[in-house]
């Protein structure tokens, strides 16, 4: 079967398989929340019906103020007695509602409300999401040195083979990024916030660091909190900082996968070298690999002889 | 890419950041304190209307009320015949956007179990997407090529330069990729959802970015029936959007990078440019310094022919009553051509002698000869 009806395949059954994904998924979620939506539902007609029996309340005039107060409440404006102080567009709040704008996290908690804002919203997402992801990249490609090859190398002089000397060093990149943005901020999150425990504030970091972001848990957002900006200040530090650690794990792991063969048996993409650092002497050199597969997307270009200790020339140990 | 570049682009990242929070703050806050306000004098309204209700239990019901909302249960109307948040279609699309990463938030796990499964999930599923994503685009970057490569055969009888050619064809990558992918959906959803053009514009851009706010979110309405495979359209056309957002993003990534470079060559090129015109300073200083040098050497030697023609004329032996210095045993070794004898000092072809400039050299000697050949 020629490359061409072979990728075709691959993709129809990436497809297929993400069907299925997302159906196992489904029935999952709909059996775990489904009874719990149900009693709420039940506790919610209960309320209603208490509150209307104990007061001259028409159910009409309450059905008219609840549907004023959750619109109002959608926008993040609260009608609760002790939260007329705090706004949501003060100036730290609103930059991490840029912030949260331009990582693609995104929570909902405060959504633009005026045309304007929308409008505004749009352009400055179209603009601010490849500059972000920009900056991550080049960021990410400065540590990358220093924390993947430096020690992958230090692995090998220590005696270990080349290719499970990069699945250690991974394993054990992943056990310190799990440990410090996920293990440590979720405590941190659970002591400083009042309503979270342990599993939520895990919850939410993960959430956070995956850029999917429900909105469910927003840190800060709690009526009353000390140092309000400062705190939302360190949360946006804490996002930035983490999505660069997921974004090099992303990179070790494709990097890794290259060289054990996995991304040219899959016909994916090989995990390229942006052409910008030139000037500098290039983290990962091309070598002149001979892969069981004969299709190969990218162009390998041959290792020069006297290149820096780079991820690939690992395998020639 | 250098540090000092990284950290250019970072305060860029901050200053935009910073800019952006201020045009929010300008257009939001005085909308929000309205809102405010109306929603305030609603509850004292409400409360002056009914006077058996007092302010602490309502305030009890409306915290309940929220956080049921919260919850997905919408309290308001009538609540049996309301359809579950999490029946099949919906938990579909929930799962949907927890793997793309978009997250609208308009419904979220509330229980612990819920939570655990929601995080394993999507560690498994967002790597299986990414790998989808990449191999749907791949195939719509192949297809959209073969148009385009037709399109720049036609242009190419023209005679166009290929930057021109290049240009146009991202402009055509770009116009007909927001026709099909944000224009056409953008007109689809204003007619079923009833939202206004901008609204619906604002949740093409808002989703294709994977950023889900989720204030809109397409089929969620609980007034509108909608048709059967409406969900499921939504769902294929958010995967190939993000296809293309994801090139349209690296696109406008990869001209950031050009600029870039491009502001680097302009400054290797000025910085190449100063150094040419520093070496042209010094390039002439050294040839005055040889025109003075050979000047001074050309005197001399007049000096020394008439002085040896007159002490031969008066008998007197040259040798005796000249010291040999440097200046002269370099003039005599070259002279002589016995430069091989001093082989550590010659460079160039010509003899130098330990860096020893004009200013050292007795006024008599040469201490630089250059060139002679």
């Amino acid at each position: 079967m020629n490359s061409v009806g072979k990728s075709w395949l691959l993709l129809t059954g990436l497809i297929l398989f993400y069907i299925i994904y997302l159906l196992f998924g489904a029935l999952v979620f709909s059996s775990i929340e489904r009874p719990v939506e149900d009693e709420l539902r039940r506790d919610m007609e209960a309320l209603k019906a208490e509150f209307l029996n104990q007061s001259c309340v028409s159910a009409a005039s309450l059905e008219n103020f609840l549907v004023r107060v959750l619109t109002a409440n959608k926008y993040g404006v609260s009608v609760l007695r002790n939260s007329t102080v705090t706004s949501n567009w003060d100036l730290a709040s609103s930059m991490f509602f840029a912030n949260t704008l331009v990582t693609t996290v995104g929570y909902g908690h405060t959504t633009p409300l005026s045309d304007t804002g929308k409008a505004f919203s749009i352009v400055y997402a179209l603009i601010g999401v490849p500059f972000t992801m920009l900056v991550l990249t080049a960021c990410v490609q400065r540590i990358m040195y220093l924390l993947v090859i430096g020690p992958v190398c230090l692995l090998q002089r220590s005696g270990l083979e080349p290719r499970p000397a990069t699945v250690v060093h991974f394993v054990l990149l992943l056990v310190l990024v799990v440990l410090c943005f996920f293990l440590a901020p979720a405590a941190v999150f659970s002591a400083v916030e009042v309503s979270w425990s342990f599993l939520d504030g895990l919850y939410f970091c993960f959430i956070s660091l995956c850029t999917i972001g429900l909105g469910d848990f927003v840190p800060g957002t709690q009526p009353g909190q000390k140092y309000r900006p400062l705190y939302q200040v360190a949360v946006m530090v804490y996002l930035f900082v983490g999505l660069m650690m997921m974004y090099l794990l992303l990179r070790t792991f494709h990097k890794m996968s290259d060289l054990h063969g996995l991304t040219s048996f899959l016909q994916l993409p090989r995990c390229e070298e942006s052409d910008v650092d030139e000037d500098r002497e290039p983290i990962v050199d091309r070598e002149d690999r001979t892969p069981p597969q004969p299709t190969e997307k990218a162009a390998s270009r041959p290792l020069d002889p006297g290149s820096q200790p780079s991820y690939n020339t690992i395998n020639k140990g | 890419m250098r540090w000092k570049t990284v950290s250019a682009i970072f305060f860029l990242v901050v200053l935009y950041l910073i800019i952006g929070a201020t045009v929010f703050k300008a257009l939001e806050q005085p909308h929000e304190s309205s809102q405010k306000l109306a929603i305030l004098t609603e509850k004292l309204e409400f409360l002056a209307m009914h006077a058996c209700v007092n302010s602490s239990e309502l305030e009890d019901l409306v915290k309940q009320v929220v956080s049921a909302v919260r919850a997905g249960v919408n309290p308001s109307g009538n609540l049996s015949n309301q359809t579950s948040l999490w029946d099949l279609s919906s938990s579909f699309f929930f799962a949907g956007t927890v793997i793309t990463t978009i997250g609208f938030g308009n419904i979220s796990p509330h229980t612990e179990g819920g939570r655990i499964f929601c995080i394993i999930y999507a560690l498994l599923g967002i790597p299986l997407f990414g790998f989808l994503l990449a191999g749907v685009g791949d195939q719509l970057g192949t297809i959209f090529g073969k148009g385009i490569a037709k399109v720049e055969k036609m242009i190419v009888k023209w005679k166009v330069s290929q930057t021109k050619i290049r240009v146009i064809s991202t402009l055509l990558f770009i116009l007909f990729g927001c026709l099909i992918f944000v224009a056409l959906p953008a007109v689809i959803f204003k007619h079923i959802e009833g939202w206004s053009t901008l609204e619906s514009i604002y949740f093409v851009v808002i989703t294709l970015t994977t950023i889900g706010f989720g204030d809109f979110v397409a089929g969620e309405k609980e007034t509108l029936e909608y048709l059967d495979y409406y969900k499921p359209v939504v769902w294929f056309w958010i995967l190939v959007g993000l296809a293309y957002f994801a090139a349209v993003l690296s696109m406008i990534g990869d001209w950031f990078r050009v600029i870039s470079k491009k502001t680097k060559e302009e400054v290797g090129e000025f910085r190449a440019h100063a150094a040419e015109w520093t070496a042209n300073v010094s390039a002439e200083f050294k040839e005055t310094r040889r025109r003075l040098s050979v000047d001074i050497y050309d005197k001399f030697q007049r000096a020394a022919s008439i002085k040896r023609k007159l002490s031969s004329e008066l008998g007197i032996n040259a040798s005796i009553n000249q010291e040999m210095t440097p200046g002269k045993r370099t003039l005599s070794a070259n002279l002589c051509e016995d430069r091989e004898t001093y082989p550590t000092l010659t460079r160039n072809g010509s003899l130098y002698l330990n860096g020893l400039s004009p200013d050292y050299a007795d006024r008599r000697e040469i201490a630089i000869i250059e060139n002679l050949k």
